[in-house]
């Protein structure tokens, strides 16, 4: 079994909080990632794929297309962004590490065949990363 | 494990990497030693296997495993857990990983 991890980076702020609720709910569930003005993170993403290898090729997905479908539909709609506002997927879903896995997941997991995606790892710091594999839907 | 290779793609164009190899054995802890492998024999065969093959060399002039086939991180991946499945005890080897930069891992399993 051949699995291909390819990393790609991204830049974007966000708040952690829910507009029904109130500041000082915010704060006790989120803690400092609740500051309204947002914050930011450098992230990373993993995205994990699984197929067969191509004899003529000897790759699991033409070349390029990965990183076409990621930078296009990921890295161009997150980097410089402020989630909240400026992604529709974050209206409703708060962009925590684990929502944004689940974003990406959603947001490539069509777009890889013949490969299979199989993992979306999302770095938000040296100290915090979240794995995805599918299987649950974004709120 | 680090080593460092060139090769030429499907355009004839000459590359390479720093590469780096992660190699995961499995089994039975010997009840004497402590241990699943001895590293430093594991050390030993991945030096044996896979540096003595392909560092400073160039996997499309220097070796013969890529006339017929392209010299892709997965191409390559498959090949060395072929060579050092070969070469461990039966059915010890459990996964590589191969970086041929940091952005990109190919892992290969059973």
């Amino acid at each position: 079994m051949i699995r291909v991890i390819q990393r790609y980076d991204f830049s974007a702020a966000h708040v952690l909080a829910r507009a029904e609720w109130s500041a000082a709910r915010n704060k006790a569930v989120y803690g400092k990632c609740a500051n309204p003005a947002g914050h930011g993170h450098n992230y990373s993403v993993e995205i994990a794929i699984e197929g067969e290898l191509d004899p003529k090729t000897g790759r699991i997905l033409p070349e390029g297309k990965l990183d076409d479908v990621v930078r296009t539909k990921v890295v161009r709609t997150l980097d410089g962004r402020f989630l909240n506002r400026d992604v529709p997927a974050f209206a409703a879903a708060v962009p925590t590490a684990e929502n944004i896995a689940r974003h990406i997941w959603d947001t490539v997991v069509r777009d890889v065949s013949p490969a299979r995606l199989v993992g979306v790892r999302l770095i938000e710091t040296r100290n915090n990363s979240v794995e995805y594999a599918g299987g649950e839907e974004l709120p | 494990m680090d080593f460092s290779a060139s090769y030429r793609d499907a355009s004839g164009a000459t590359s390479g990497h720093n590469y780096e190899l992660e190699v995961t054995v499995s089994g039975q802890v010997d009840p004497k030693t402590g241990m699943v492998i001895d590293l430093k024999e594991l050390k030993e065969l991945m030096e044996r296997e896979v540096e003595a093959r392909f560092d400073h060399r160039s996997l499309s002039d220097d070796t013969p495993y890529f006339r017929d086939r392209p010299p892709t991180p997965e191409t390559f991946a498959a090949l060395i857990f072929s060579l050092l499945d070969a070469a461990l005890p039966k059915g010890s080897l459990y996964r590589i990983r191969l970086s041929p930069t940091s952005q990109l891992s190919v892992e290969v399993t059973r």
